[in-house]
């Protein structure tokens, strides 16, 4: 019996964590720069950086983790970095790719738009907007370097 | 509302930031100009960029607040769903928006998200929600309808395309025609916000959501049953007050079998 519960748990290691990606797919980047690992952890060393929706081959999959490649370039990244789809390149009203901004330093937490705060005033929605603001405040003061510990600390995302 | 009127207004706000009540400093033939180049962007909700997202999502952040109790205001209880609700995003399509996480001073059993990555869900659900597996399904859908700009599609419906240039004609640059633009933008976050307090999303939206919300759970490492099993805690525990649960929602029956 051995045997096959050997196989069991090497095929569910070897299993997509969703069935999204397999072998011979495609996968998208989704972010600024998305690292391209020596090996499926995620503290291996980077072997490249490919840039924001970036068309790539799926080579190899390991659990929740990708081994990708771009012509010569592979590596392994986790499958939460990973689009399946291409990610939008349409350009919103300021005339930048709507999601590529949304990576950029742009994107850094902002308070609540003018414009909001306008709509409350003319609603009468003082308090809500106390409110709102507060929300913002609290959350903004957990800072990323926070998260990635929680992330470590729980074995969550590349962490599991 | 015309979806075009509505991004035009949208650029009207989001370009006049010194406005502010009296509509002092304003720029209005600036605005105008601005407001013409719109017609010649606007292509569905691919036409709403970030700034507009923002402008939006923030309004109606505020009608939320405001229709639903306020905040919790426990720095505790933010730290949990924020830490959750950010490991979910960060994996999300969409990980440079800032996610904001809340949870509204309501006993009822729902959730809401407004555009540009506001997500609340109330007491009464963050109560019900036994685990971190069980939270993180919740959040992880609100975060599916923001990445998959759902509640932008309702205003991006319609007759988009036309009367582009009478659009931008119609803005004659005084304060009175400000104002009506004004209470079309209102008129606009109105849209959204009954669609989410009140007649809630089409169906095939909100399996959309789960479908995405399940898919993201299961990649960032939480339980890929936790919104089946969450909804079932709910179906189980529904009683004559069970249009508090989830009213805007399609049957919960028929969201646990499609997430089976």
């Amino acid at each position: 019996m051995k045997i096959p519960l050997l196989v069991a748990i090497a095929a569910f290691l070897a299993a997509p964590v969703y069935a999204g990606f397999a072998p011979g797919g495609t996968a998208y980047t989704k972010r600024l720069e998305t690292a391209l690992l020596a090996e499926p952890a995620p503290l291996a060393q980077t072997l490249a950086r490919i840039g924001y929706a970036h068309k790539l081959k799926v080579e190899e999959v390991r659990g929740a983790w990708l081994r990708v490649s771009e012509g010569k370039t592979a590596g392994w990244v986790f499958a939460g970095n990973l689009a399946e789809q291409k990610p939008s390149e349409n350009k919103g009203l300021d005339g930048l790719p709507v999601a590529a901004s949304e990576t950029s330093a742009a994107a850094a937490a902002r308070p609540l738009a003018p414009a909001a705060i306008d709509y409350a005033g003319r609603r009468g929605l003082a308090q809500a907007r106390s409110d709102v603001e507060w929300m913002e405040h609290t959350s903004d003061a957990i800072k990323n370097d926070q998260v990635q510990a929680f992330r470590q600390a729980q074995k969550k995302g590349e962490f599991q | 509302m015309n979806a075009l009127r509505f991004l035009c207004l949208l650029l009207v706000l989001t370009a006049a930031s010194g406005l502010r009540g009296q509509f002092g400093g304003l720029d209005l033939g600036k605005v105008v100009d601005t407001a013409k180049n719109v017609g010649k962007v606007a292509k569905g909700v691919a036409g709403i960029g970030p700034e507009e997202e923002r402008v939006i999502g923030g309004s109606v952040a505020v009608e939320i607040a405001g229709t639903y109790g306020g905040l919790v205001r426990d720095e505790k209880i933010m730290r949990r769903v924020n830490l959750i609700g950010r490991t979910l995003a960060g994996f999300s399509d969409r990980p440079g928006l800032t996610w904001r996480f809340g949870v509204l001073a309501s006993n009822s059993v729902n959730a809401f998200s407004a555009p540009s990555g506001y997500v609340f869900i109330t007491r009464g659900l963050y109560q019900m929600a036994a685990d971190d597996d069980a939270l993180a399904a919740v959040l992880a859908h609100e975060i599916a309808h923001i990445t998959a700009r759902h509640a932008l599609k309702i205003v991006a419906r319609g007759d988009f395309l036309a009367g582009a240039s009478s659009i931008a004609a119609s803005q004659s640059g005084n304060v009175r025609n400000l104002e009506a633009q004004l209470q079309q933008f209102d008129l606009g976050v109105k849209q959204i916000t009954e669609t989410l307090f009140t007649k809630g999303f089409d169906p095939q939206t909100e399996y959309e959501a789960d479908r995405i919300g399940r898919d993201l759970a299961a990649v960032t490492g939480y339980s890929r049953d936790g919104l089946r099993l969450m909804l079932q805690r709910l179906q189980s525990q529904s009683t004559a007050d069970s249009k508090q649960v989830f009213s805007t929602h399609p049957p919960l029956a028929e969201r646990i079998k499609r997430l089976q």
